[in-house]
């Protein structure tokens, strides 16, 4: 299978404190990867530095061949990023912010289309800023999806939306990966890693504790279910015991 | 090309839906002339003036829209946007941040231009208002009135560490100049030592020049304000791109 991330010896540490600490993994074209971890854990960070918003320390990064770093122009043609923050012009309209995302690529998807398909044609005239949580992080999910990417990074995926929507979010999902897009995605819920991942790395405080499939890391803990394992894992159950 | 053009459009967009600049550049300035043509009269000047109160006035008026545009608009456009992380996000895309910023810049600059045809349609209609010096001269002198306070709105919003320092940097820039640079309370009518004080202000040096090119005066000193609004362009730009934040 083609590698279509590669991630090799990264660190990135912020006056003095380590942030990300020696993390590697590859991922395959078509792969959902999901990385898990504690909020301040090290996962915006990592994907910060893959995206090349922040200057890693140390280590190399390579999307689809190329340095992000490097080759910005032509690399993020074909990569689509939703981010944890909403960063949009205030007064902007949905229709509005989609026709200016759809203008910065050579290529792009009918964003009609994209809005359909996640339930926001009827805001198409709304403020984004007057949608919904849902409906604003549904709507960072199309505008990733505008540039018609070969790989998609989703920060905090379906965080803000209801049991319905985010079942349709994961529907959509799978459709794009059968289509063979890589997805890269950070993720607090384990039913929706457990649905959508195979392979994950979970982080604690900066360092990569377990990385592999699903599966390995239900096998390697003395548990049967992600949720379970995830917080052996991280000894998150143990401090929850002592409370 | 694409990108620019359908950023343009929904800026310009925003920028209306907001409503400030067209009071500050356009509804302002047109105000100000009609006050002063309606006090003033066609009333030279100066006993024994060769032209009238409100065309001595015209080149400062004109300056209102650079100013709020410059030091008032760019400099909280320039960190909303940064502290919205909207730049950061043009990061990840193919275009760079800097398109969005120099969309920024010619939105001031049309409503500079816009304001300033307003400005000589509101004189000219109301009050026969015809500008007697060189237009050519006018315009180059006006160019660089944009390219000094512009370079000023950048540097400011290019390195306030946030939206409200900026805000409070552009107010401390926007209010001073409005007000003591001449291009509302005429130059004229301050005292000796006010008018001194107000030399300082870059914009007072190019109110200076846009007067005389308005008036066909003669220049005599053109060659300090020239340089002095040159200089603050180049300071202003380095120290800006030197030290731009984008996030």
């Amino acid at each position: 299978m083609e590698t279509t991330i590669e991630v090799k010896n990264l660190c990135k540490s912020y006056a003095h404190v380590k942030a990300v600490e020696n993390i590697n993994f590859s991922i395959c074209r078509g792969d959902v990867f999901g990385l898990l971890g504690a909020n301040g854990a090290g996962k915006s960070t990592t994907i910060e530095c893959i995206l090349g918003t922040k200057k890693q320390d140390s280590g190399t990064v390579s999307i689809l061949g190329m340095n992000p770093q490097k080759e910005r122009k032509k690399l993020f043609e074909r990569v689509g990023v939703q981010f944890q923050e909403a960063n949009y012009q205030d007064k902007i309209k949905v229709a509005e912010l989609c026709e200016v995302t759809a203008s910065l690529y050579k290529n792009s998807l009918d964003y009609g289309t994209l809005l359909k398909q996640f339930g926001l044609s009827e805001k198409r005239k709304s403020l984004v800023s007057e949608l919904s949580g849902g409906q604003k992080q549904r709507l960072f999910i199309v505008l990733a999806l505008i540039p018609n990417p070969d790989i998609v990074f989703l920060d905090e995926l379906t965080t803000g939306l209801d049991s319905k929507a985010r079942r349709d979010v994961w529907k959509r999902l799978s459709a794009l990966k059968a289509k063979g897009i890589t997805i890269l995605l950070a993720s607090h819920f384990m039913d929706e890693v457990e649905t959508l991942c195979d392979k994950i790395m979970i982080l604690k405080r900066g360092e990569s504790i377990f990385y592999g499939t699903v599966q390995e890391a239900i096998e390697a803990s003395p548990y049967e279910k992600l949720e379970d394992a995830y917080l052996w894992y991280t000894d998150e159950e143990v401090e929850n015991e002592s409370i | 090309m694409k990108a620019f053009r359908a950023l343009l459009k929904t800026e310009i967009r925003l920028s209306l839906r907001g409503m400030d600049m067209f009071i500050f550049a356009i509804c302002m300035p047109v105000a100000v002339v009609i006050i002063l043509g309606s006090v003033f009269g066609n009333k030279p000047a100066f006993d024994g003036a060769g032209y009238t109160f409100l065309a001595q006035s015209f080149g400062a008026v004109s300056t209102i829209a650079v100013c709020a545009g410059g030091v008032m608009g760019l400099p909280l456009v320039v960190s909303d946007y940064r502290s919205r992380k909207i730049l950061k996000r043009f990061k990840v895309t193919p275009v760079s941040p800097a398109l969005i910023l120099t969309v920024q810049l010619v939105i001031y600059a049309l409503y500079s231009i816009a304001s300033l045809i307003f400005v000589y349609a509101a004189g000219a209609i109301f009050f026969g208002y015809q500008l007697q010096g060189s237009w050519l001269e006018f315009l180059g002198a006006y160019l660089l009135v944009m390219l000094s306070m512009f370079s000023i709105g950048l540097l400011v919003g290019g390195i306030a560490p946030n939206t409200k320092i900026a805000g409070v940097a552009a107010s401390l820039l926007y209010f001073p100049m409005l007000l003591f640079s001449g291009a509302t309370l005429p130059y004229e009518v301050m005292p000796v030592t006010l008018q001194k004080a107000a030399d300082i202000l870059p914009l007072t040096q190019g109110i200076k020049l846009l007067k005389a090119a308005s008036l066909g005066l003669p220049i005599s000193s053109v060659f300090i304000p020239v340089i002095v609004m040159i200089i603050i362009a180049v300071i202003c730009v380095t120290i800006s791109i030197r030290f731009f934040k984008w996030e």
